[in-house]
Protein backbone atom coordinates (compact mmCIF):
# COMPACT_ATOMS: atom_id res chain seq x y z
CA UNK A 1 0.00 0.00 0.00
CA UNK A 2 1.31 3.45 -0.86
CA UNK A 3 2.37 5.68 2.01
CA UNK A 4 1.43 9.28 2.55
CA UNK A 5 3.11 12.04 4.52
CA UNK A 6 0.61 14.08 6.55
CA UNK A 7 1.85 17.45 7.69
CA UNK A 8 -0.12 19.55 10.13
CA UNK A 9 -0.22 23.10 8.79
CA UNK A 10 -0.63 26.00 11.12
CA UNK A 11 -3.39 28.25 9.75
CA UNK A 12 -3.45 30.61 12.67
CA UNK A 13 -3.14 34.25 11.63
CA UNK A 14 -2.43 37.31 13.72
CA UNK A 15 -6.16 37.98 14.05
CA UNK A 16 -7.20 34.41 14.80
CA UNK A 17 -9.10 34.26 18.05
CA UNK A 18 -7.00 32.68 20.77
CA UNK A 19 -8.35 29.23 21.38
CA UNK A 20 -9.63 28.56 24.88
CA UNK A 21 -7.60 26.10 26.86
CA UNK A 22 -9.35 22.78 27.12
CA UNK A 23 -10.46 21.77 30.59
CA UNK A 24 -9.23 18.50 32.13
CA UNK A 25 -12.62 16.94 31.38
CA UNK A 26 -12.33 18.00 27.74
CA UNK A 27 -8.80 16.60 27.57
CA UNK A 28 -10.14 13.27 28.75
CA UNK A 29 -12.71 13.47 25.97
CA UNK A 30 -10.01 14.31 23.41
CA UNK A 31 -7.88 11.43 24.65
CA UNK A 32 -10.81 9.06 24.20
CA UNK A 33 -11.57 10.40 20.71
CA UNK A 34 -7.94 9.98 19.75
CA UNK A 35 -7.97 6.41 20.98
CA UNK A 36 -11.11 5.66 18.99
CA UNK A 37 -9.58 7.16 15.85
CA UNK A 38 -6.39 5.13 16.31
CA UNK A 39 -8.39 1.97 16.78
CA UNK A 40 -10.50 2.67 13.70
CA UNK A 41 -7.51 3.27 11.42
CA UNK A 42 -4.95 1.05 13.11
CA UNK A 43 -3.91 -0.64 9.86
CA UNK A 44 -3.37 2.77 8.21
CA UNK A 45 -1.33 4.41 10.95
CA UNK A 46 2.21 3.40 10.04
CA UNK A 47 4.11 6.03 11.98
CA UNK A 48 2.48 8.43 14.43
CA UNK A 49 5.35 10.85 13.86
CA UNK A 50 5.40 13.72 16.27
CA UNK A 51 5.60 17.45 16.78
CA UNK A 52 8.40 19.35 15.10
CA UNK A 53 10.93 21.38 17.04
CA UNK A 54 13.83 23.63 16.10
CA UNK A 55 15.54 23.27 12.75
CA UNK A 56 17.87 24.94 10.32
CA UNK A 57 18.11 25.03 6.57
CA UNK A 58 21.49 23.78 5.38
CA UNK A 59 22.62 24.86 1.91
CA UNK A 60 25.84 25.24 -0.04
CA UNK A 61 25.40 28.99 0.23
CA UNK A 62 26.70 30.81 3.30
CA UNK A 63 23.90 31.42 5.79
CA UNK A 64 22.00 34.54 4.97
CA UNK A 65 21.01 36.95 7.67
CA UNK A 66 17.65 36.29 9.25
CA UNK A 67 14.89 36.62 10.06
CA UNK A 68 13.89 33.12 9.10
CA UNK A 69 10.46 31.66 9.36
CA UNK A 70 10.75 28.73 11.75
CA UNK A 71 9.62 25.48 10.18
CA UNK A 72 7.52 24.72 13.23
CA UNK A 73 5.61 27.95 12.69
CA UNK A 74 4.39 26.47 9.42
CA UNK A 75 4.30 22.78 10.17
CA UNK A 76 3.17 21.62 13.59
CA UNK A 77 3.87 17.96 13.22
CA UNK A 78 3.80 15.02 10.87
CA UNK A 79 2.73 11.40 10.63
CA UNK A 80 2.85 8.73 7.97
CA UNK A 81 -0.20 6.74 6.96
CA UNK A 82 -0.63 3.96 4.45
CA UNK A 83 -3.69 3.90 2.23
CA UNK A 84 -4.85 2.57 -1.11
CA UNK A 85 -5.08 6.03 -2.60
CA UNK A 86 -4.93 9.72 -1.78
CA UNK A 87 -8.63 9.93 -0.96
CA UNK A 88 -8.39 7.18 1.59
CA UNK A 89 -5.30 8.81 3.14
CA UNK A 90 -7.23 12.07 3.36
CA UNK A 91 -10.06 10.29 5.10
CA UNK A 92 -7.65 8.94 7.72
CA UNK A 93 -6.08 12.36 8.27
CA UNK A 94 -9.40 14.15 8.39
CA UNK A 95 -10.62 11.81 11.10
CA UNK A 96 -7.75 12.68 13.43
CA UNK A 97 -9.21 14.70 16.32
CA UNK A 98 -7.95 18.27 16.46
CA UNK A 99 -6.05 18.10 13.17
CA UNK A 100 -8.49 19.82 10.84
CA UNK A 101 -10.10 22.85 12.44
CA UNK A 102 -10.32 26.62 12.36
CA UNK A 103 -6.61 27.15 13.02
CA UNK A 104 -5.05 23.99 11.68
CA UNK A 105 -5.14 21.95 8.51
CA UNK A 106 -3.34 18.95 7.11
CA UNK A 107 -1.39 18.49 3.93
CA UNK A 108 -1.47 14.94 2.61
CA UNK A 109 1.34 14.04 0.17
CA UNK A 110 2.04 10.73 -1.48
CA UNK A 111 5.49 9.28 -0.88
CA UNK A 112 6.91 7.60 -3.97
CA UNK A 113 8.99 4.65 -3.09
CA UNK A 114 11.08 2.86 -5.72
CA UNK B 1 -1.42 0.68 18.15
CA UNK B 2 -4.10 2.53 20.01
CA UNK B 3 -4.03 4.54 23.22
CA UNK B 4 -5.01 2.45 26.24
CA UNK B 5 -8.05 3.57 28.17
CA UNK B 6 -7.69 5.79 31.18
CA UNK B 7 -9.86 5.52 34.27
CA UNK B 8 -12.89 7.76 34.37
CA UNK B 9 -12.17 11.38 35.30
CA UNK B 10 -8.43 10.67 35.18
CA UNK B 11 -7.47 14.15 33.94
CA UNK B 12 -9.79 15.96 36.34
CA UNK B 13 -8.70 14.00 39.38
CA UNK B 14 -5.01 14.18 38.47
CA UNK B 15 -5.47 17.93 38.20
CA UNK B 16 -6.82 18.06 41.74
CA UNK B 17 -4.11 15.84 43.14
CA UNK B 18 -1.26 17.68 41.43
CA UNK B 19 -2.54 21.13 42.40
CA UNK B 20 -2.88 19.96 46.00
CA UNK B 21 0.58 18.39 46.11
CA UNK B 22 2.46 21.16 44.34
CA UNK B 23 0.80 24.00 46.21
CA UNK B 24 1.63 22.27 49.46
CA UNK B 25 5.28 22.20 48.49
CA UNK B 26 5.43 25.72 47.14
CA UNK B 27 2.85 27.50 49.20
CA UNK B 28 -0.70 28.36 48.21
CA UNK B 29 0.30 31.93 47.38
CA UNK B 30 1.59 30.40 44.14
CA UNK B 31 -1.71 28.69 43.43
CA UNK B 32 -2.16 30.33 40.05
CA UNK B 33 1.31 29.40 38.82
CA UNK B 34 0.72 25.87 40.08
CA UNK B 35 -2.58 25.59 38.25
CA UNK B 36 -1.01 26.87 35.02
CA UNK B 37 1.83 24.37 35.28
CA UNK B 38 -0.56 21.49 35.93
CA UNK B 39 -2.76 22.50 33.01
CA UNK B 40 0.31 22.63 30.74
CA UNK B 41 1.52 19.24 31.99
CA UNK B 42 -1.84 17.66 31.20
CA UNK B 43 -1.71 19.14 27.69
CA UNK B 44 1.79 17.75 27.20
CA UNK B 45 0.57 14.39 28.41
CA UNK B 46 -2.33 14.42 25.98
CA UNK B 47 0.02 15.12 23.06
CA UNK B 48 2.69 12.68 24.12
CA UNK B 49 0.62 9.74 25.36
CA UNK B 50 -1.58 9.59 22.30
CA UNK B 51 1.53 9.13 20.15
CA UNK B 52 3.93 7.23 22.37
CA UNK B 53 1.49 5.37 24.62
CA UNK B 54 1.04 5.60 28.35
CA UNK B 55 4.13 5.77 30.56
CA UNK B 56 4.53 3.14 33.31
CA UNK B 57 3.36 5.52 36.00
CA UNK B 58 1.21 8.28 34.48
CA UNK B 59 0.78 10.10 37.79
CA UNK B 60 4.51 10.26 38.43
CA UNK B 61 5.10 11.34 34.82
CA UNK B 62 2.64 14.20 35.21
CA UNK B 63 4.15 15.24 38.51
CA UNK B 64 7.64 15.41 37.02
CA UNK B 65 6.53 17.48 34.02
CA UNK B 66 4.42 19.87 36.11
CA UNK B 67 7.12 20.28 38.75
CA UNK B 68 9.84 21.01 36.20
CA UNK B 69 7.68 23.59 34.46
CA UNK B 70 6.91 25.21 37.78
CA UNK B 71 10.52 25.29 38.94
CA UNK B 72 11.49 26.91 35.65
CA UNK B 73 8.75 29.48 35.93
CA UNK B 74 9.55 30.39 39.53
CA UNK B 75 13.29 30.57 38.82
CA UNK B 76 12.58 33.05 36.06
CA UNK B 77 10.42 35.09 38.38
CA UNK B 78 13.17 35.07 41.00
CA UNK B 79 15.66 36.25 38.38
CA UNK B 80 13.30 39.00 37.27
CA UNK B 81 12.75 39.87 40.93
CA UNK B 82 16.48 40.11 41.54
CA UNK B 83 16.96 42.32 38.52
CA UNK B 84 14.23 44.57 39.86
CA UNK B 85 15.96 44.55 43.23
CA UNK B 86 13.10 42.81 44.94
CA UNK B 87 13.81 40.29 47.59
CA UNK B 88 12.03 37.17 46.68
CA UNK B 89 13.49 34.74 49.12
CA UNK B 90 10.16 32.95 49.10
CA UNK B 91 11.12 31.26 45.84
CA UNK B 92 14.19 29.72 47.38
CA UNK B 93 14.03 26.18 48.56
CA UNK B 94 12.59 25.13 45.25
CA UNK B 95 10.60 21.93 45.16
CA UNK B 96 13.39 19.88 43.61
CA UNK B 97 15.04 19.89 47.04
CA UNK B 98 12.16 17.88 48.34
CA UNK B 99 12.39 14.10 48.19
CA UNK B 100 10.62 12.34 45.36
CA UNK B 101 6.90 12.26 45.86
CA UNK B 102 4.37 9.47 45.92
CA UNK B 103 4.90 7.95 49.25
CA UNK B 104 1.79 5.94 49.80
CA UNK B 105 -0.85 8.01 51.49
CA UNK B 106 0.65 11.34 50.57
CA UNK B 107 -2.00 12.21 48.00
CA UNK B 108 -5.06 12.01 50.26
CA UNK B 109 -3.20 14.14 52.80
CA UNK B 110 -2.52 16.81 50.22
CA UNK B 111 -6.06 16.74 48.90
CA UNK B 112 -7.45 17.04 52.39
CA UNK B 113 -5.11 19.86 53.25
CA UNK B 114 -6.25 21.70 50.14
CA UNK B 115 -9.85 21.16 51.18
CA UNK B 116 -9.11 22.81 54.52
CA UNK B 117 -7.30 25.62 52.69
CA UNK B 118 -10.43 26.22 50.60
CA UNK B 119 -12.52 26.49 53.75
CA UNK B 120 -10.84 29.70 54.86
CA UNK B 121 -13.04 31.57 57.34
CA UNK B 122 -12.24 34.80 55.52
CA UNK B 123 -14.04 33.60 52.39
CA UNK B 124 -17.79 33.48 51.81
CA UNK B 125 -19.08 29.92 51.31
CA UNK B 126 -19.75 30.54 47.58
CA UNK B 127 -16.10 31.40 47.03
CA UNK B 128 -15.01 28.39 49.06
CA UNK B 129 -17.19 26.17 46.91
CA UNK B 130 -15.93 27.60 43.63
CA UNK B 131 -12.32 27.30 44.79
CA UNK B 132 -12.85 23.67 45.75
CA UNK B 133 -14.50 22.87 42.43
CA UNK B 134 -11.64 24.49 40.54
CA UNK B 135 -8.64 23.20 42.47
CA UNK B 136 -9.82 19.88 43.88
CA UNK B 137 -12.29 18.66 41.28
CA UNK B 138 -10.52 20.11 38.22
CA UNK B 139 -13.55 21.85 36.67
CA UNK B 140 -12.83 25.02 34.70
CA UNK B 141 -14.73 28.28 35.05
CA UNK B 142 -17.15 27.45 32.25
CA UNK B 143 -17.95 24.04 33.69
CA UNK B 144 -18.43 25.44 37.20
CA UNK B 145 -20.83 28.11 35.90
CA UNK B 146 -22.84 25.43 34.12
CA UNK B 147 -23.07 23.30 37.24
CA UNK B 148 -23.92 26.08 39.67
CA UNK B 149 -26.38 27.87 37.36
CA UNK B 150 -24.16 30.91 37.50
CA UNK B 151 -22.43 33.07 34.92
CA UNK B 152 -18.78 32.65 33.98
CA UNK B 153 -18.12 36.23 35.09
CA UNK B 154 -19.62 35.51 38.47
CA UNK B 155 -17.62 32.33 38.95
CA UNK B 156 -14.47 34.13 37.87
CA UNK B 157 -15.13 36.90 40.39
CA UNK B 158 -15.55 34.45 43.24
CA UNK B 159 -12.42 32.63 42.19
CA UNK B 160 -10.39 35.84 42.04
CA UNK B 161 -11.59 36.76 45.49
CA UNK B 162 -10.44 33.41 46.80
CA UNK B 163 -7.04 33.63 45.09
CA UNK B 164 -6.44 37.14 46.35
CA UNK B 165 -7.22 36.02 49.85
CA UNK B 166 -4.80 33.10 49.57
CA UNK B 167 -2.07 35.41 48.27
CA UNK B 168 -2.53 37.85 51.12
CA UNK B 169 -2.83 35.38 53.92
CA UNK B 170 -0.88 32.33 52.87
CA UNK B 171 -2.37 29.80 55.25
CA UNK B 172 0.49 27.91 56.82
CA UNK B 173 -1.68 24.91 57.36
CA UNK B 174 1.33 22.69 57.86
CA UNK B 175 1.78 24.23 61.26
CA UNK B 176 -1.86 23.91 62.16
CA UNK B 177 -2.51 21.86 65.20
CA UNK B 178 -5.07 19.11 65.37
CA UNK B 179 -7.33 21.53 67.26
CA UNK B 180 -7.04 24.13 64.52
CA UNK B 181 -7.89 21.56 61.89
CA UNK B 182 -10.91 20.71 64.01
CA UNK B 183 -12.05 24.32 64.08
CA UNK B 184 -12.30 24.34 60.27
CA UNK B 185 -13.98 20.97 60.13
CA UNK B 186 -17.56 22.36 60.33
CA UNK B 187 -16.80 24.60 57.33
CA UNK B 188 -15.42 21.59 55.45
CA UNK B 189 -18.61 19.64 56.19
CA UNK B 190 -20.69 22.55 55.03
CA UNK B 191 -18.84 22.77 51.71
CA UNK B 192 -19.15 19.06 51.06
CA UNK B 193 -22.83 19.21 51.94
CA UNK B 194 -23.28 22.16 49.59
CA UNK B 195 -21.39 20.35 46.82
CA UNK B 196 -23.60 17.31 47.28
CA UNK B 197 -26.91 19.15 47.33
CA UNK B 198 -25.89 21.30 44.35
CA UNK B 199 -25.69 18.04 42.46
CA UNK B 200 -28.52 16.16 44.09
CA UNK B 201 -31.17 18.85 44.23
CA UNK B 202 -30.17 20.73 41.11
CA UNK B 203 -32.85 20.89 38.48
CA UNK B 204 -30.26 20.55 35.74
CA UNK B 205 -31.65 18.56 32.88
CA UNK B 206 -28.73 16.21 32.54
CA UNK B 207 -28.58 13.58 35.24
CA UNK B 208 -24.96 12.84 34.44
CA UNK B 209 -23.93 16.42 35.13
CA UNK B 210 -25.79 16.52 38.42
CA UNK B 211 -24.45 13.20 39.50
CA UNK B 212 -20.89 14.32 38.91
CA UNK B 213 -21.11 16.91 41.67
CA UNK B 214 -22.64 14.44 44.09
CA UNK B 215 -19.95 11.90 43.23
CA UNK B 216 -17.23 14.48 43.87
CA UNK B 217 -18.76 15.29 47.27
CA UNK B 218 -18.82 11.60 48.19
CA UNK B 219 -15.25 11.12 46.99
CA UNK B 220 -13.91 13.98 49.12
CA UNK B 221 -16.04 13.08 52.14
CA UNK B 222 -14.78 9.50 51.96
CA UNK B 223 -11.17 10.70 52.00
CA UNK B 224 -12.04 12.96 54.93
CA UNK B 225 -13.62 10.14 56.89
CA UNK B 226 -10.52 7.96 56.49
CA UNK B 227 -8.23 10.58 57.96
CA UNK B 228 -7.62 11.40 61.64
CA UNK B 229 -8.45 15.10 61.15
CA UNK B 230 -11.78 14.23 59.60
CA UNK B 231 -12.85 11.28 61.71
CA UNK B 232 -15.88 12.72 63.47
CA UNK B 233 -19.50 11.64 63.96
CA UNK B 234 -20.59 14.50 61.70
CA UNK B 235 -18.41 13.22 58.87
CA UNK B 236 -19.96 9.76 59.17
CA UNK B 237 -23.47 11.25 59.28
CA UNK B 238 -22.69 13.35 56.21
CA UNK B 239 -21.51 10.28 54.29
CA UNK B 240 -24.57 8.38 55.46
CA UNK B 241 -26.95 11.00 54.12
CA UNK B 242 -25.03 11.26 50.85
CA UNK B 243 -25.16 7.53 50.20
CA UNK B 244 -28.80 7.23 51.29
CA UNK B 245 -29.80 9.97 48.87
CA UNK B 246 -27.51 8.87 46.04
CA UNK B 247 -28.95 5.36 46.27
CA UNK B 248 -32.27 6.71 45.05
CA UNK B 249 -31.10 9.28 42.47
CA UNK B 250 -31.87 7.20 39.38
CA UNK B 251 -35.43 6.54 40.53
CA UNK B 252 -36.19 10.26 40.70
CA UNK B 253 -36.54 10.78 36.96
CA UNK B 254 -38.48 9.04 34.26
CA UNK B 255 -37.03 8.24 30.86
CA UNK B 256 -37.91 11.64 29.45
CA UNK B 257 -36.34 13.54 32.35
CA UNK B 258 -39.60 14.22 34.19
CA UNK B 259 -39.47 14.24 37.99
CA UNK B 260 -41.07 11.39 39.90
CA UNK B 261 -42.53 11.85 43.37
CA UNK B 262 -41.26 9.71 46.20
CA UNK B 263 -44.61 7.92 46.45
CA UNK B 264 -44.54 7.06 42.74
CA UNK B 265 -40.93 5.86 42.63
CA UNK B 266 -40.14 2.28 41.76
CA UNK B 267 -38.35 1.19 44.91
CA UNK B 268 -36.82 -1.75 43.08
CA UNK B 269 -34.59 0.80 41.30
CA UNK B 270 -33.03 1.91 44.55
CA UNK B 271 -29.42 0.82 44.93
CA UNK B 272 -29.58 -1.61 47.87
CA UNK B 273 -25.82 -1.95 48.14
CA UNK B 274 -25.51 1.78 48.50
CA UNK B 275 -28.31 1.89 51.06
CA UNK B 276 -26.40 -0.66 53.15
CA UNK B 277 -23.29 1.47 52.85
CA UNK B 278 -25.24 4.53 54.00
CA UNK B 279 -26.74 2.62 56.91
CA UNK B 280 -23.34 1.45 58.08
CA UNK B 281 -22.08 5.05 58.05
CA UNK B 282 -25.21 6.02 59.97
CA UNK B 283 -24.42 3.39 62.61
CA UNK B 284 -20.88 4.73 62.71
CA UNK B 285 -22.13 8.28 63.22
CA UNK B 286 -24.02 7.26 66.35
CA UNK B 287 -20.78 6.74 68.24
CA UNK B 288 -20.19 9.61 70.62
CA UNK B 289 -22.78 12.07 71.83
CA UNK B 290 -22.88 14.46 68.88
CA UNK B 291 -26.16 15.06 67.08
CA UNK B 292 -25.81 17.34 64.05
CA UNK B 293 -28.14 18.38 61.27
CA UNK B 294 -26.44 15.71 59.16
CA UNK B 295 -27.54 13.08 61.67
CA UNK B 296 -31.13 14.30 61.44
CA UNK B 297 -31.11 14.39 57.65
CA UNK B 298 -29.45 10.99 57.38
CA UNK B 299 -32.08 9.66 59.79
CA UNK B 300 -34.88 10.93 57.55
CA UNK B 301 -33.26 9.49 54.44
CA UNK B 302 -32.77 6.15 56.23
CA UNK B 303 -36.46 5.96 57.14
CA UNK B 304 -37.41 6.39 53.49
CA UNK B 305 -34.82 3.83 52.35
CA UNK B 306 -36.02 1.25 54.87
CA UNK B 307 -39.73 1.68 54.24
CA UNK B 308 -41.12 -1.16 52.09
CA UNK B 309 -43.57 1.28 50.50
CA UNK B 310 -44.64 4.90 50.73
CA UNK B 311 -47.71 3.98 52.79
CA UNK B 312 -45.69 1.84 55.18
CA UNK B 313 -43.18 4.58 55.97
CA UNK B 314 -42.74 5.16 59.68
CA UNK B 315 -43.97 8.73 59.43
CA UNK B 316 -43.82 9.29 63.18
CA UNK B 317 -40.07 8.67 62.98
CA UNK B 318 -39.72 11.04 60.03
CA UNK B 319 -41.65 13.70 61.95
CA UNK B 320 -39.39 13.17 64.94
CA UNK B 321 -36.26 13.60 62.80
CA UNK B 322 -37.62 16.80 61.25
CA UNK B 323 -38.35 18.16 64.74
CA UNK B 324 -34.76 17.36 65.76
CA UNK B 325 -33.50 18.95 62.55
CA UNK B 326 -35.40 22.12 63.38
CA UNK B 327 -33.75 22.18 66.78
CA UNK B 328 -30.15 21.82 65.56
CA UNK B 329 -30.59 23.85 62.36
CA UNK B 330 -33.62 26.11 62.65
CA UNK B 331 -35.13 26.78 59.24
CA UNK B 332 -38.67 27.45 58.08
CA UNK B 333 -38.08 24.91 55.29
CA UNK B 334 -37.65 22.15 57.87
CA UNK B 335 -40.92 23.15 59.51
CA UNK B 336 -42.61 22.92 56.14
CA UNK B 337 -41.15 19.46 55.58
CA UNK B 338 -42.30 18.40 59.03
CA UNK B 339 -45.83 19.52 58.13
CA UNK B 340 -45.71 17.26 55.06
CA UNK B 341 -44.61 14.31 57.20
CA UNK B 342 -47.27 15.08 59.83
CA UNK B 343 -49.89 15.13 57.08
CA UNK B 344 -48.82 11.61 56.04
CA UNK B 345 -48.86 10.44 59.61
CA UNK B 346 -51.98 12.07 61.06
CA UNK B 347 -53.79 13.41 58.03
CA UNK B 348 -53.69 16.63 55.98
CA UNK B 349 -55.62 18.63 58.59
CA UNK B 350 -52.91 17.93 61.19
CA UNK B 351 -50.29 19.09 58.69
CA UNK B 352 -52.18 22.29 58.05
CA UNK B 353 -52.64 22.84 61.77
CA UNK B 354 -48.87 22.78 62.24
CA UNK B 355 -48.51 25.67 59.78
CA UNK B 356 -51.49 27.54 61.20
CA UNK B 357 -50.48 31.07 62.12
CA UNK B 358 -46.90 30.47 60.96
CA UNK B 359 -45.48 33.43 59.06
CA UNK B 360 -42.89 32.10 56.61
CA UNK B 361 -39.88 34.27 55.87
CA UNK B 362 -40.19 36.08 52.56
CA UNK B 363 -37.70 33.80 50.71
CA UNK B 364 -39.88 30.81 51.52
CA UNK B 365 -43.26 32.53 51.16
CA UNK B 366 -42.38 33.44 47.59
CA UNK B 367 -41.06 29.99 46.69
CA UNK B 368 -42.87 27.23 44.85
CA UNK B 369 -42.21 24.80 47.73
CA UNK B 370 -44.32 26.77 50.21
CA UNK B 371 -47.18 27.30 47.79
CA UNK B 372 -47.08 23.71 46.56
CA UNK B 373 -47.25 22.19 50.03
CA UNK B 374 -50.15 24.45 51.04
CA UNK B 375 -51.94 23.75 47.77
CA UNK B 376 -51.56 20.02 48.31
CA UNK B 377 -52.68 20.05 51.96
CA UNK B 378 -55.72 22.23 51.18
CA UNK B 379 -56.55 20.03 48.19
CA UNK B 380 -56.52 16.93 50.36
CA UNK B 381 -58.69 18.69 52.96
CA UNK B 382 -61.19 19.56 50.22
CA UNK B 383 -60.56 23.31 50.45
CA UNK B 384 -60.71 23.76 46.68
CA UNK B 385 -60.64 27.52 46.67
CA UNK B 386 -57.48 27.84 48.75
CA UNK B 387 -55.93 24.92 46.89
CA UNK B 388 -56.42 26.62 43.52
CA UNK B 389 -54.98 29.88 44.77
CA UNK B 390 -51.80 28.25 46.10
CA UNK B 391 -51.50 25.97 43.08
CA UNK B 392 -51.44 28.95 40.71
CA UNK B 393 -48.70 30.58 42.76
CA UNK B 394 -46.69 27.36 42.84
CA UNK B 395 -46.94 26.73 39.11
CA UNK B 396 -46.03 30.31 38.35
CA UNK B 397 -42.89 30.26 40.49
CA UNK B 398 -41.65 26.82 39.42
CA UNK B 399 -37.94 27.14 38.54
CA UNK B 400 -37.91 24.62 35.69
CA UNK B 401 -40.23 22.98 33.23
CA UNK B 402 -39.78 19.59 34.92
CA UNK B 403 -40.92 21.03 38.27
CA UNK B 404 -43.83 22.85 36.63
CA UNK B 405 -45.07 19.66 34.98
CA UNK B 406 -44.79 17.80 38.24
CA UNK B 407 -46.83 20.45 40.07
CA UNK B 408 -49.55 20.50 37.43
CA UNK B 409 -49.81 16.75 37.54
CA UNK B 410 -49.84 16.49 41.31
CA UNK B 411 -52.07 19.45 42.13
CA UNK B 412 -55.08 18.59 39.99
CA UNK B 413 -58.12 19.75 41.86
CA UNK B 414 -61.46 17.93 41.56
CA UNK B 415 -64.26 19.80 39.88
Amino acid sequence: MPKYLCMQRNLRTANSPKGEKPSPAQMQEMYAQFGAWQAKFKTNLVDMGGKLGQGRLVTSQPAADGPFVEVKELVGGYMIVSADNLDEAIEVARGCPGLVGPSSGVEVIEIHTP
Amino acid sequence: MSAPRLVEHFFRHEYGRLVATLSRRLGVQHLEAVEDAVQAALMTALESWTVAGLPDNPSAWLFRVARNALVGELRQRTRRGRILGETRSEYMGAPEDAPEPFLAGEMPDDLLRMLFVCCDEGLPPESQLVLALKTLCGFDVREIALRLFSTEANVYKRLERARNRLREVPPSIDELTFEQYSSRLPAVHKILYLLFTEGYLSSHAETAIRQELSDEAIRLASILAEHPVGKAPETSALLALMHLHAARITARQDASGGLILLEEQDRALWDQERIQLGLSWLADSARGDVFSRYHAEAGIAAEHCLAPSFAETRWEKVVECYALLEQVAPSALHKLNRAVAVAQWQGPAAGLALLEGFEPPSWLAGSYQWAAVLADLHRRCGHDHAARRYRDVAVKSAPTQAVRELLERRLQIGT
